[in-house]
């Protein structure tokens, strides 16, 4: 790996090495620039590194105090954010869809949110470049939506959990398919396939998830850019009301690395937080915060569930967890009393994630418990990812409190408001309905649990009510950029790993057609 | 006298394809329903026709002779429970979820895999038919006989064709299987039509011999690319690609190169 | 409820494909856990009746070392990534938590929870996750967000990560680099567990 020295300013310093940071590594410098990209966490090697063990791969998830508030303070780590280079891609579920077209233009043709700056037409052609670079194993005919081209991999096979969800849709009359993800149906170079172990959400071992690890990442090595791990970046500096460079944590010692460009990709927690621990004597308020919104609407999305009891022998905890999905609810928009969309995928939960969804979710313990973790094999689950609405209550601010850098900690608020309470009683009907069809008994609802992060700097067309343009450059510091899940306007009823990466391809291109016309 | 070894060589050809056949069957049957843990007491039946095919028919390429009536319940007996087979396999695919359609037919019982055990008795029988005629009488054996090889060498052709689409063609190998046999068949065919057998045909036949040959090759490699490799034998010889389905080709082309003999000796007799 | 799973042990597996060096490094250190010495006798009493309580050990099965576990990660007093704003941080919430525990009992029965029968203390439980407590010790402490933000899922979280417990429940365990082949309905691979009265599968 090439190594830049602290005594030049590289061309861009990428804060995060996730989807967003990890993609855009790899483009840029294979686009011929300079390139640090820095994680505060470690370089994992899956083959020599990861246990399959729950417990053992925390050491994945980004566990730094945070403090959560509001009216249902959100449940942080597992399912949506990652301190590890190649960010929660390494222990993401590797679900990967595109939004519905409409999605993009949510306050215009749908009535509710707010419009992306960017045509969907736009991002299908980057969908399917992030398609191809992860080798998306998916079905051959996608039932949703205009058309796209065939997936790089065909689909792996439906589990036993994923054909109760089909099963269930057929009864009722819905669509569904196999789940496109990042994870290999065949060999890819040094690559082995899924052999179908189920350990995906605590890491995988054999290196056949397509994370940013596995693929952005040896492509920004080999084009010259430098990956520095366990690298906390602390504070954004500017002068003249440009940035300056970063100054970073590590090995015990802070230290300052000059950039000319600074992309900020640490997701929609540790971004506004960066942002707004930059503040200075230039910008009181943080950087890239004129419009008041760094770390306002926060967008989770909902993860609500449905299970049951069934005869067969389910034993969900083989395969990917979520191999068969219905989007029938992101492309419908009759018969709903609320705005957005949700799509539904099979579950597969293991032990220790299991325990907690019975004795959190449902109030079991003792011998109970026990009793009812003895059933696991013969339960199965439907789980929604839902789309919340951006509120601006909903946020990111900074507690009084340090952490162990010596920095101030988030503080996350959030709230379902009534649009997304009627989203979960019609999602979990819904689901529940499917579970009956297929005979399973015992059914209850698991109503609180949520996944993932967007939204905390919106890109948008106005300064006023965006923190980045459509190219994912700030409004105040022309050589600022933010390129996660930060810049979402909307989230869709999907998992937005996908989009972050396509918009970061998108933001590469942006960035090397700006450097053209300047040049 | 000239033409009792080429009589031999025929139905020798021919048996050894119904025999190569078997035994592809045999192995494949075995791994594919023990993946499916003989859940159907059925599924030992394709093994138990393979096995008796590879005995009759390797013992009847060799010279040898087991009976008639042996040969006959070998050959009737692989047809049927190929039949059977089919009627099965077409009912796992059916009744799985079906999406778009292709889940199904990529993981659920292969549809094609019983059809070779069908043409392993047919082809047994042929042979059997071979060494019973008169020499004027065989030649006439010739042209059925390429069109069954042609058709068997399709459906062959479509199975495999299936199944590396499921593996994204991932190996540009992965294409041969694909290319050459259908342009064996297709002059085999042509030859058929004709009457008449091209050096060309007998050329792609014998390249396809090898290539059923060289595919257990590649799918042993197969088997090393999937984690763990060989070490992992319990697990990756059932998620690998198939062992002893390529050789399904060899068989086909054997025999194929029997009809194709027998194609120019009729053309030597009557034309 | 009987074992459903009484020939399978998943420890078993562990010299096999199933289990990669690290696996086996992590858990032999895990099973191998004892109860460092870091709460007063009473304190640690009242955490070994409270884990029986909510986690009974597994029948004919090597007990699960739910309170060295625990312990060793009040020990570290790593956070979680989240921290509920009315909660203070994880070693702080259970010194306070098992102290308001024992008052509670104290209050009740005029006896440390430890001491309680099964009933009184499940009752006694019961009215921490309702928040029907009466000690003075909950005042500034939220008994129904201690329960289910730190006791809950420590406790669960510690149980469920040993492998006694995996057996019982049937579950396939570490599975690196061999996972599985049999992913359909009532299918299982020779080294999955068989569930008793069900023949199902290989």
């Amino acid at each position: 790996m090439r190594s830049y020295s602290e005594t030049e300013a590289v061309d861009f310093v990428i804060v995060g090495t996730g989807a967003g940071g990890g993609t855009l590594a790899a483009r840029l410098a294979e686009a011929g620039f300079s390139v640090i990209a820095m994680d505060a966490g470690p370089y994992w090697r899956p083959l020599e590194d990861f246990a399959s063990d729950e417990t053992h791969q925390e050491k994945l998830y980004w566990t730094d105090e945070r403090i959560v508030d509001g009216e249902h303070p959100i449940k942080l780590g597992s399912n949506n954010s990652g301190k590890s280079v190649g960010g929660s891609t390494v222990h993401f579920a590797m679900v990967s869809l595109r939004f519905r077209p409409e999605h993009f233009k949510a306050r215009t043709k749908l009535g509710y949110g707010a419009d992306w700056p960017v045509d969907w037409r736009e991002m299908w052609r980057y969908y399917a470049e992030v398609e191809d670079a992860l080798k998306i194993a998916g079905p051959v005919r996608y039932p949703w939506g205009p058309h796209r081209g065939r997936y790089p991999y065909r689909a792996h096979p439906l589990n036993a959990a994923a054909e109760y969800l089909a099963r269930g849709a057929e009864a009722l009359g819905i669509d569904w398919t196999e789940t496109p993800l990042a994870t290999l149906s065949a060999p890819r170079g040094k690559a082995h396939p899924c052999v179908y172990r189920g350990f995906c959400v605590t890491g995988c071992s054999t290196n056949a998830k397509q994370s940013v690890l596995v693929t952005w990442l040896p492509r920004a090595l080999a084009a010259g850019a430098e990956i520095r791990d366990l690298a906390m970046v602390g504070q954004i500096e500017t002068k003249n009301g440009r940035v300056t460079g970063v100054q970073y944590h590590r090995e015990g010692e802070w230290r300052f690395q000059p950039a000319r460009n600074v992309i900020v990709a640490g997701y929609a927690i540790e971004t506004p937080r960066l942002l707004l621990n930059s503040a200075n004597g230039e910008f009181p308020n943080g950087l890239a915060n004129s419009s008041g919104l760094v770390g306002k609407n926060l967008m989770v999305q909902l993860n609500q569930a449905v299970w049951g009891i069934v005869e067969d022998e389910v034993r969900s905890y083989k395969g990917p967890p979520s191999l068969a999905i219905s989007e029938h609810w992101n492309y419908e928009d009759r018969g709903k009393d609320y705005f957005g969309g949700w799509s539904y995928m099979s579950q597969g939960p293991l032990p220790i994630t299991w325990a907690r969804t019975l004795s959190g979710g449902r109030g079991l313990w003792g011998q109970a418990l026990i009793d009812e973790m003895a059933r696991v094999n013969h339960s199965v689950g439907l789980k929604m990812v839902g789309e919340v609405l951006p509120d601006e209550r909903n946020r990111v601010t900074l507690a009084d409190e340090c952490d162990q850098y010596g920095l101030r900690i988030p503080r996350v608020t959030f709230a379902f408001r009534d649009n997304e309470k009627a989203m979960i009683r019609h999602a979990l009907d819904f689901m529940d309905q499917s579970l009956a069809a297929t005979g399973a008994t015992e059914r209850w609802q698991e109503s609180d649990d949520t996944c993932h992060l967007n939204g905390t700097a919106r890109m948008g067309n106005d300064p006023a009510t965006s923190v980045v343009n459509s190219d994912c450059r700030s409004w105040d510091i022309p050589n600022l950029w933010i390129c996660d899940g930060s810049i979402f306007p909307t989230v869709g009823g999907v998992n937005p790993s996908l989009t972050i990466q396509a918009m970061a391809c998108r933001t590469a291109d942006r960035i090397l057609l700006a450097n053209h016309e300047a040049s | 006298m000239e033409d009792v070894p080429s009589r031999n060589l025929v139905a020798s050809l021919v048996a050894a394809g119904a025999a190569t056949l078997a035994s592809s069957v045999l192995a494949d049957s075995a791994l594919e329903h023990y993946r499916g843990s003989f859940r159907n007491p059925a599924m030992v039946l394709p093994l138990a026709a393979a096995g008796l095919g590879i005995v009759v028919n390797a013992g009847r390429a060799l010279g040898r002779d087991e009976g008639r009536s042996i040969g006959i319940s070998s050959h009737v007996g692989s047809m049927g429970v190929g039949a059977t087979g089919l009627g099965f396999h077409a009912y796992n695919i059916l009744k799985r979820p079906t999406a778009g359609g292709m889940n199904g037919l990529f993981y659920a019982a292969p549809a094609g895999a019983p059809a070779a055990l069908i043409l392993s008795g047919l082809l047994g029988r042929t042979a059997d038919t071979l060494r019973a005629r008169p020499a004027e009488q065989r030649d006439a054996i010739g042209r059925p006989l390429a069109v069954i090889c042609a058709v068997g060498l399709l459906g062959t052709v479509a199975e495999a064709g299936l199944l590396h689409f499921r593996g994204a063609y991932h190996n540009p190998f992965m294409w041969l299987p694909i290319v050459l046999p259908p342009m064996a068949a297709t002059a085999l065919a042509r030859d058929a039509a004709s009457g008449s057998a091209h050096p060309m045909t007998q050329m792609l036949l014998g390249a396809t011999v090898a290539l059923g040959l060289v595919g257990v090759g590649f799918h042993i490699y197969g088997v090393a690319r999937n984690m763990g490799g060989w070490r992992n034998w319990r697990q990756n010889i059932l998620a690998g690609p198939p062992v002893p389905a390529p050789p399904a080709f060899t068989g086909l082309a054997l025999a194929g190169l029997g009809a194709l003999l027998l194609l120019r000796q009729r053309k030597e007799h009557h034309g | 409820m009987a074992d459903r799973y009484p020939d399978y042990d998943v420890l078993a597996k562990s010299d096999t494909l199933s289990w990669n060096p690290v696996t086996r490094k992590v858990i032999a250190e895990r099973m191998a856990t004892a109860e460092p010495d870091i709460l007063s006798p009473e304190q640690h009493a009242t955490l070994r009746r409270l884990i029986e309580r909510i986690v009974p050990q597994p029948d004919n099965r090597p007990p699960v070392n739910t309170v060295a576990l625990l312990l060793h990660r009040i020990m570290a007093n790593r956070p979680d990534g989240y921290r509920h704003h009315r909660l203070p941080p994880l070693r702080e919430a259970w010194t306070i938590g098992l102290a308001a525990i024992d008052a509670e009992a104290q209050a009740r029965h005029g006896q440390p929870f430890a001491l309680l029968s099964n009933r009184e203390a499940d009752d006694l439980l019961r009215a921490i996750e309702a928040s029907e407590t009466q000690a003075e010790a909950w005042q500034d402490f939220p008994p129904a967000l201690f329960w289910s933000w730190r006791l809950i899922p420590d406790i669960v979280s510690a149980y469920y990560a040993h492998p006694s417990a995996w057996s019982a429940m049937g579950f396939g365990g570490p599975a690196s680099p061999r996972g599985y082949v049999r992913l359909l309905a009532n299918r299982r691979d020779p080294w999955e567990a068989r569930e008793e009265g069900n023949h199902h599968g290989a």
